[in-house]
This record gives C-alpha cells, sequence and structure tokens, in this order.
C-alpha cells in the first residue's frame, strides 16, 4: 500500500502551508482547568512530539486536535477554518475532518470495540459510507501491510498488548488520513513492537504527512520528530529542535521529563539526572 | 473467603458467557437461521416466542421446543452448550420458583407426602410442568437468535422497525460496555480475592463491595467516555453501518411463511 | 423480579408494554432535548453497570427472582428519564442474551424496575437530600432509603401483577394458565426477599456509590442535586423539573388505560367466562371458580377491594363488582399514586429550590 502524500492546507506563502493555529485555548474538565492559554502552529507536513509528564496537558491537546474537544476559550483553527461544534454539526465536514485526521488513543482496549480485528479496521471506512468493494480492499491491504492479516477473525480480547496496538493503528491507517495524533504509541510495547511503530512513523514522515506524537519517552523523539513542543501544567513550556530541548537539563527536570535519584553502577553511588529507562548502560561521568 | 468465592464464580462464569455470546462465531457459520435474512430471523423467532406464551397445552409448547432443538441443529449450534449454559440455568432458576405450584395448586392429589400434610396435585404437576416448558421454550428460541445473528445485525433490524437511533446507539454501547464492564470486574476481583486473606468482617466486607463498585463505575465512565470519543474520531455519527446488505430473497419470504405458520398452528391447536 | 415468559397473560403482557412504551416515550423525549451525545454513553454505561448488579439474583420459590437493580445510582447520576432509559437497556439486553426476563414480558419488567423504580427512587432521594450540600451525610442516608423503596416498590408491583394472575387466567378446570401463585402467596415471597436481603443490597450498593463520588467524582451528583450550577456542565445535563408535563400525561394514561385495557382485552381473549358473573359476582364464588380456596382473602385486601366495588352503581356490568376487578384498580392506582406522588414531590422540591436561590 502506497501512501498518500500529505497536500491539505491552501499554501498560504511557498514556504509556510498552516495546517492547525492555535490561540490562547483554554480547557477545563469539570472546572478543572487542564489547558490555559496555550498557543501552537502546526506546520503541514512537520512532525511533532509533545513532550510532557502526565497530567501536562498532552492528551487533552491531541483530543482537541482531533475536535473530539472544544476549547472553552481560544480559537481552533483547521486550514484556516476555525472548528466548533455547529461546524461538525454537518454531515459533510464532519466526514471529511474524520477522514483528514486521525487519532490513536493510548488504551488500545479503547479502540478495540468490533467483534473482530476484520470489522475494527473497517469500522471507520463504513462510517465514511465507502462502497462496500473499496471497504473490502483498502482493509484486507491494511491488514496485510500491518501484518495482522492471520488476526482477521480473532477477538480484540484475544490479542496481545503489541497485537491490540497495531490493530489500533490498522483501524486509523485505513482511512489514510494526512495527519496522525498518536497518544503514547509506544508505551507498555517490547522493544520490537517500539521499533516497528517507529518504522511507521518514518515511513509517514516520508510520505510528507503530518505527525503529532505525545509521548514522555525522551529515547524516542529524535527518531520521530522533527520539532519538540514541551508541555507543562497545560501551557506551551519550549519548543525546538530535538537536539536544542534535550540538552536543556534544567527544563526537563522542570517538566518532570527525567529525575534523579541516587543509583549505583561501576561501584560507585552517585545521583544526577537521567531519562527513566535505566536499560541504557554505563552512561559516562 | 467464601462469599469473595461465589461472587468471582459468578463473574467468571458470566465472562465465559458473555464471550461465547458476544464472540459471534456461530453467526459466522453457513447453517439454517443464518441462511435467512435478519429481519425474518428475528420476526420469526419472536413469532413463536409468542406461540409459546400463547399456547395453553403442554403438548404444543413442547412441540415448539423440538422446533427450537431442530433450527438448533441446523444451524451448527451444539445442544450440549445449549444445555449447559442455557437448559440448566434456567430449570435451577424456574425449577425453584415453579416447584411450590405442585404442592399448592389445589386439585386431585397425585403424590402424597410427609403423612398427608404435603400434596402434589396433578393440577399442580401440569402448571408446574407447563411454566418451565415455556420458559425453556422461549429462551431457547432467544439464545438461538443471538447466537446465529451478530449483534450489529440484530440492531440494524431492529433500526428497519423504526426503533429510534438514539435507542440503537445507546443498545450498541451497552453490549460492549457490558462486556468491557464483566471482564475489569473479573480481574478486580481475581486480584481483590487473592488479596484477602481470611474472612473479613460483615461491616468491613460491606465498606469494600461497595468501595470495589465505586471503583468499577468511576473505571467505566472514564472508560466509556474514552469510548465514545474514540467511536466519533473514526466517523461515527449516531448510525450503525455494516458491510451486508440487508435484501429479501425468496427464501427468506418461504422461511418467514414458515415462522408465521409454524407460530399460528400452535396457538391455534394449543388454545 | 425478571418476571420470564409464560408467566403473564398476553393481556397482561399487553397492557403492560403500554404503559412501558409510554414511559420510555417521555424519557427519551426528556433526554432528546438535551446534549445527547455526551448523555448517550453516560446511560449506556449505567445501564451496563445495572446489567451486571442485577446479575447476582436469588430465586424466590413462589415468586421470581430477588436482586438488587442498580437503578437508585442511575436516577442519581442521570435523573430519571436517563435511569428509565439505562435500566430498560439493561433489560433488554438481558432478555436477547440471557433469557434473563421474557421477551413478551419485557414490557411488564420494564415498567416494574425502569420506571416505577426509577420514580420511586429518584423522588425519595430529592425529597430526603433536598437543601443538603454535595458532600453531605444526608445524602449517602438518601441514597440508602430511595434504594431500599425503589427496590421494594418494584417487587411489590410485580408481586401484584403476578399475584393477579391466577384469578383472570385459568382454564375450565381451575389450573392457573400463567402464573400460578395467587396473591397470598406472591406476595410474601416476592416481599419478603426483597425486605430483607435485595432491599439491603440496593440500599447498602447505592449508599457507598454517593459515598464514594462525594469524595472521587463530586460532580457526577450535581445533575441531580437541585444546586445550581456555577459553571456549563458538558457532561451532566442539568435534570430540572421545568415540563414534567409529558411524564404527567402519560401516567394519567397509564392510570385510566391499564385497568381497562387488562379488562377489554381479557375479554376479548375470553380469559374469563360473563356467566361466571352472571350473579352479581362474590368473592366467594371467584374464589370457588379459581384456584384459591375462598376465606383465604387477606381481610385487608378484601375491605380494599369493596372500597372500590362498593361506589359502582347498579347499572355498572356485574363484573365490575368483582374481586378481581377491585384487586386490579386497586393495583394499577397503587402505582399510578405512587407515580403522582413521587412527580409532586419533584415538583414540590424544585419550587423550593428555586424560590431560595432567586433571593
Amino acid at each position: 500500500m502506497r501512501w498518500r502524500r500529505g497536500r491539505l492546507a491552501r499554501k498560504v506563502n511557498h514556504n509556510l502551508a498552516l495546517l492547525f493555529e492555535l490561540q490562547d485555548i483554554g480547557f477545563e474538565y469539570d472546572c478543572v482547568p487542564a489547558l490555559r492559554g496555550l498557543s501552537l502552529q502546526i506546520v503541514e507536513g512537520e512532525s511533532i512530539a509533545l513532550l510532557g509528564a502526565n497530567g501536562s496537558g498532552k492528551s487533552t491537546l491531541l483530543r482537541i486536535l482531533n475536535a473530539l474537544y472544544f476549547p472553552s476559550h481560544g480559537s481552533l483553527s483547521f486550514c484556516g477554518r476555525r472548528l466548533t461544534p455547529q461546524l461538525f454539526n454537518q454531515d459533510a465536514f464532519a466526514l471529511s475532518f474524520r477522514r483528514q485526521v486521525a487519532l490513536v488513543f493510548q488504551n488500545p482496549d479503547v479502540q478495540l470495540f468490533n467483534p473482530t480485528v476484520f470489522d475494527e479496521v473497517a469500522f471507520g471506512p463504513l462510517q465514511l459510507q465507502w462502497p462496500r468493494e473499496q471497504v473490502l480492499s483498502r482493509v484486507n491491504a491494511t491488514l496485510e501491510l500491518m501484518n495482522i492479516a492471520h488476526l482477521r477473525d480473532r477477538p480484540p480480547y484475544r490479542l496481545s498488548g503489541g497485537e491490540k496496538k497495531r490493530v489500533a493503528l490498522a483501524s486509523v491507517v485505513v482511512l489514510d488520513p494526512d495527519v496522525l495524533l498518536l497518544d503514547e504509541p509506544t508505551s507498555t510495547l517490547d522493544p520490537r513492537s517500539q521499533s516497528q511503530i517507529i518504522d511507521l512513523i518514518q515511513d509517514w514522515k516520508g510520505a510528507s504527512k503530518t505527525v503529532i506524537t505525545a509521548t514522555h519517552q525522551l529515547e524516542i523523539v529524535e527518531d520521530i520528530a522533527g520539532r519538540i513542543v514541551v508541555l507543562e501544567e497545560g501551557k506551551v513550556a519550549a519548543t525546538g529542535t530535538p537536539a536544542q530541548i534535550l540538552s536543556n537539563q534544567e527544563l526537563l527536570v522542570r517538566a518532570n521529563l527525567v529525575h534523579a535519584h541516587r543509583h549505583s553502577h561501576g561501584g560507585l553511588t552517585h545521583s544526577h539526572p537521567h531519562l527513566h529507562s535505566h536499560s541504557k548502560h554505563g552512561h559516562e561521568h | 473467603m467464601s462469599r469473595g468465592f461465589v461472587e468471582s464464580t459468578i463473574v467468571s462464569f458470566s465472562r465465559a458467557l458473555s464471550r461465547a455470546l458476544m464472540s459471534e462465531e456461530i453467526a459466522r457459520q453457513p447453517g439454517l437461521l443464518q441462511s435467512l435474512d435478519p429481519r425474518v430471523r428475528l420476526i420469526g423467532l419472536f413469532a413463536l416466542v409468542l406461540a409459546v406464551t400463547l399456547s395453553r397445552r403442554l403438548a404444543i409448547v413442547l412441540a415448539l421446543f423440538l422446533a427450537a432443538l431442530l433450527l438448533a441443529v441446523f444451524s451448527r449450534v451444539s445442544i450440549g452448550a445449549l444445555a449447559k449454559r442455557v437448559w440448566l440455568v434456567v430449570l435451577a432458576f424456574t425449577g425453584v420458583i415453579a416447584l411450590p405450584a405442585a404442592f399448592l395448586t389445589p386439585g386431585r392429589p397425585v403424590v402424597v407426602l410427609a403423612g398427608g400434610s404435603l400434596r402434589i396435585t396433578a393440577q399442580g404437576m401440569a402448571t408446574a410442568a407447563l411454566l418451565i416448558a415455556r420458559v425453556e421454550t422461549a429462551v431457547t428460541f432467544t439464545t438461538l437468535l443471538v447466537l446465529c445473528t451478530p449483534w450489529a445485525h440484530v440492531l440494524k433490524a431492529l433500526r428497519s422497525f423504526r426503533l429510534p437511533q438514539e435507542a440503537i446507539a445507546m443498545l450498541a454501547m451497552t453490549h460492549r460496555y457490558v462486556f468491557l464492564l464483566v471482564e475489569t470486574a473479573s480481574q478486580m476481583f481475581e486480584s481483590r480475592v487473592s488479596r484477602t486473606v481470611g474472612r473479613l468482617p460483615g461491616a468491613e466486607q460491606r465498606r469494600m463491595t461497595a468501595r470495589t463498585a465505586g471503583v468499577l463505575l468511576s473505571k467505566s465512565i472514564d472508560l466509556s467516555q474514552d469510548v465514545y470519543l474514540a467511536m466519533q474520531s473514526r466517523g461515527f455519527r449516531g448510525d450503525i453501518r455494516i458491510l451486508a446488505d440487508f435484501r429479501l430473497k425468496p427464501w427468506d419470504y418461504v422461511g418467514l411463511l414458515a415462522f408465521l405458520c409454524a407460530g399460528g398452528v400452535a396457538v391455534w391447536l394449543g388454545r | 423480579m425478571h418476571i420470564p415468559d409464560g408467566y403473564l397473560s398476553p393481556s397482561t403482557c399487553a397492557t403492560l408494554y403500554a404503559g412501558a412504551i409510554a414511559g420510555w416515550y417521555a424519557a427519551l423525549e426528556r433526554v432528546k432535548r438535551r446534549l445527547l451525545s455526551r448523555f448517550v454513553p453516560l446511560i449506556s454505561v449505567f445501564a451496563a453497570f445495572a446489567f451486571v448488579v442485577m446479575m447476582f439474583n436469588l430465586p424466590l420459590p413462589g415468586g421470581t427472582t430477588g436482586h438488587a437493580i442498580g437503578v437508585t445510582i442511575a436516577a442519581i447520576v442521570l435523573g430519571p428519564s436517563g435511569a428509565i432509559l439505562a435500566i430498560s437497556i439493561a433489560l433488554a439486553i438481558q432478555a436477547l442474551f440471557f433469557g434473563d426476563g421474557g421477551i413478551t414480558t419485557l414490557g411488564a419488567n420494564c415498567f416494574n424496575m425502569a420506571i416505577v423504580g426509577s420514580l420511586v427512587a429518584y423522588g425519595s432521594y430529592r425529597l430526603i437530600s433536598a437543601g443538603s450540600s454535595l458532600s453531605s451525610k444526608r445524602r449517602v442516608v438518601a441514597a440508602a432509603i430511595a434504594g431500599y423503596l425503589a427496590t421494594n416498590a418494584a417487587a411489590f408491583i410485580a408481586a401484584i401483577e403476578l399475584g393477579l394472575q391466577p384469578w383472570l387466567f385459568h382454564n375450565a378446570v381451575g389450573t392457573p394458565l400463567y402464573a400460578p401463585y395467587p396473591l397470598r402467596i406472591a406476595l410474601p415471597a416476592m416481599m419478603i426477599g426483597h425486605l430483607t436481603f435485595a432491599g439491603l443490597a440496593e440500599a447498602v450498593i447505592s449508599a457507598g456509590l454517593v459515598a464514594y463520588l462525594q469524595v472521587a467524582d463530586a460532580h457526577l451528583l450535581r445533575g441531580t442535586s437541585g444546586i445550581p450550577a456555577s459553571s456549563e456542565d458538558l457532561l451532566i445535563p442539568r435534570v430540572t423539573a421545568t415540563s414534567p408535563r409529558r411524564l404527567w400525561l402519560s401516567v394519567a394514561l397509564l392510570m385510566l388505560l391499564t385497568p381497562v385495557g387488562i379488562l377489554a382485552a381479557g375479554q376479548a381473549w375470553s380469559e374469563w367466562s360473563p356467566t361466571e358473573f352472571a350473579v352479581a359476582g362474590s368473592p366467594a364464588q371467584i374464589a370457588g371458580a379459581g384456584s384459591v380456596p375462598s376465606g383465604t382473602i387477606p381481610a385487608g385486601m378484601q375491605r380494599l377491594a369493596n372500597l372500590w366495588t362498593a361506589p359502582f352503581p347498579a347499572y355498572a356490568p356485574t363484573f365490575v363488582k368483582s374481586a378481581a376487578f377491585g384487586y386490579l384498580l386497586s393495583a394499577m392506582f397503587g402505582v399510578g399514586f405512587l407515580l403522582t406522588l413521587s412527580l409532586l414531590v419533584q415538583r414540590y422540591v424544585e419550587r423550593r429550590r428555586t424560590m431560595r436561590y432567586s433571593r
């Protein structure tokens, strides 16, 4: 299956095609603010890593980008159009948006609600009212691509964690969206599954799709993103290239992305900020 | 500990049952019921359930039960599974409920026990038998419907009978949530039973049950919000969309006629 | 208290279906006017929750089964309309998937547990908790009492429906055609199980959940608390009594139509021959033709029956004076009375709240 090249936003000027524009977004869950005064611009074809500790607002932001929540104040525009609930009452716009912008949830169980894997992957195309033949051919192609064709008749509760993640991805990939919003795609996965997903993200980058990945795993960001946006308590704390952000220890500690505690190696006990995964052997001093 | 054991047994049993019912494997087999349009299946099986309720003669109800058996066999439904999961359970419950009728219904005594104070009457036995037979037969028909029809098709058929769209959406989601809830509850019970050492005093038990229920409810509410968002994210707008096309073939008309005739004859003979 | 297929006569089923459909229609109309997209998954969660709660049941010989319902917490969080829909959906899925409760009796089961249960639960919770803060202990107590009352109300109605069957519907030999236990057996059988175990279970669950939610997720309790919202709550729509007119209408219709419906349908099905009642029917004669020996009608119920039959003028059809008709009337009016009472309570509480906060 060949990826369609992302080509969404009308070019504002030759170099920049603004996809999402968020201005001073605020959002509350029952009077508890999750996002406050968040402003961000996302250009088409970008690959962004949203970094932040749990509770920093990453998931909320992704859901707002996917128009599942609407901000309580501030404005969100997609391709120059302001996204409002009224706009999504129109079937035509809603369905075309849902095809173009896809969200993969952190918990795959949330996304697997059909009796078999095949039905699950077919759910999206059916909702978009594609013709029957197209649904069948695209679903089969996607199952092959994601290496889950052998699971087509399996019910979701009989899948392993990695398989569930792949099915959840497949259910979104079948639509060939132009924007992919991924919420912690590699957490809880074994190394091989993680690398498969990283490969997939890099394929999408190559096809000029816009990929926004929320993660707290610093070790993968360089592979998946050209720009990092750090969230802290519902606001953008910093934005920059991976090299810039990852070298800013103070920022990382403040945003609760690294920790420092006493540990020992080589017979020496000390403490300094380091990444959460302790699998990396030997950091030098 | 024994009460925890009972609870977890119930939950694991229902988990197995709900998985079996929701796996829709039988629905994919080529069988008699599966070959009919889902709407015909719905109308036909409900008509037979109605006939069971309208029949007043045990013989007719048993004939309908036989019909249910035949339908099961020809639709690749295992009789053994039906017996274990459906008939025995119904017998246990309805049997206990109906049993006193054998003693309490006045009429001609057939069996006299305990020196004359306990009498089983012919009318009583007839009543109890009719009650139990009716329930068994009716439940068999509904179980056949559900085993041989994917839930999405049941909903689509109901929608074609003009059930409101909101009701259909709620039925669809509840079906999914029940499954999620039973799974979550099973896991919670398993971990709780293994963590509890010895028996807890009554008040503590109740508090723990209430807290477990509370956590389960909270988890379910959170999960359900996310599930709904996920459905919307992939274009769900409230209506059920399926791959299959509901179109009546001549065979469906034959089936419908057969169902309605069987029901009509049963009602007539059993009046 | 799921009533299986074959326990209620077709005419009883049809009548209670009519009542249930009225309730569903009213509830759906009220829910539709809210933010449906947020409310619908929440209703479904409570439907699923009630489903699980109702799985734990015990057979009650002489009645049906005894169990908690989960209707109380649904009514407390969702309000009466949402609770009616939630429990009805749970019952529908139970009937289809587990054969728990019949298809022909789905209307009756929904009427008993979903409609009567929700209204009694909601009414008593609002009444007892009126004016208290979200985190007050009174709400926990209110939930417990509401749960106890709702479960027993539902069981009571079910017992009446079952207990009337052998009176009204039997063959020439006297064998009951449907539920075989007369009132004097069905009532105690059902009520003992619910006054003790099932009612208490519902009370404990409801109280425990309210106490838990007060700490963990208090905003879920706000919808029915009578406390005006400070900010727009996207999740739980406000449950106000601004226009319960439709619900009133369905209650009124129900009260009027039910006895008429059962009788008319019963006549049409010839389930009782008019010749039995040719003589101004005395209870003894009816009892003799039926399955229960005379003299066993509880004196209190006898008096109640006479209350209804006595005022009827001489030109009324003779069957009107039968004890069975009297029982029916008292049962249906009892239901109507209960429903009306809870609606009145709801109205009163609302009026007091608006008065207090408009000062």
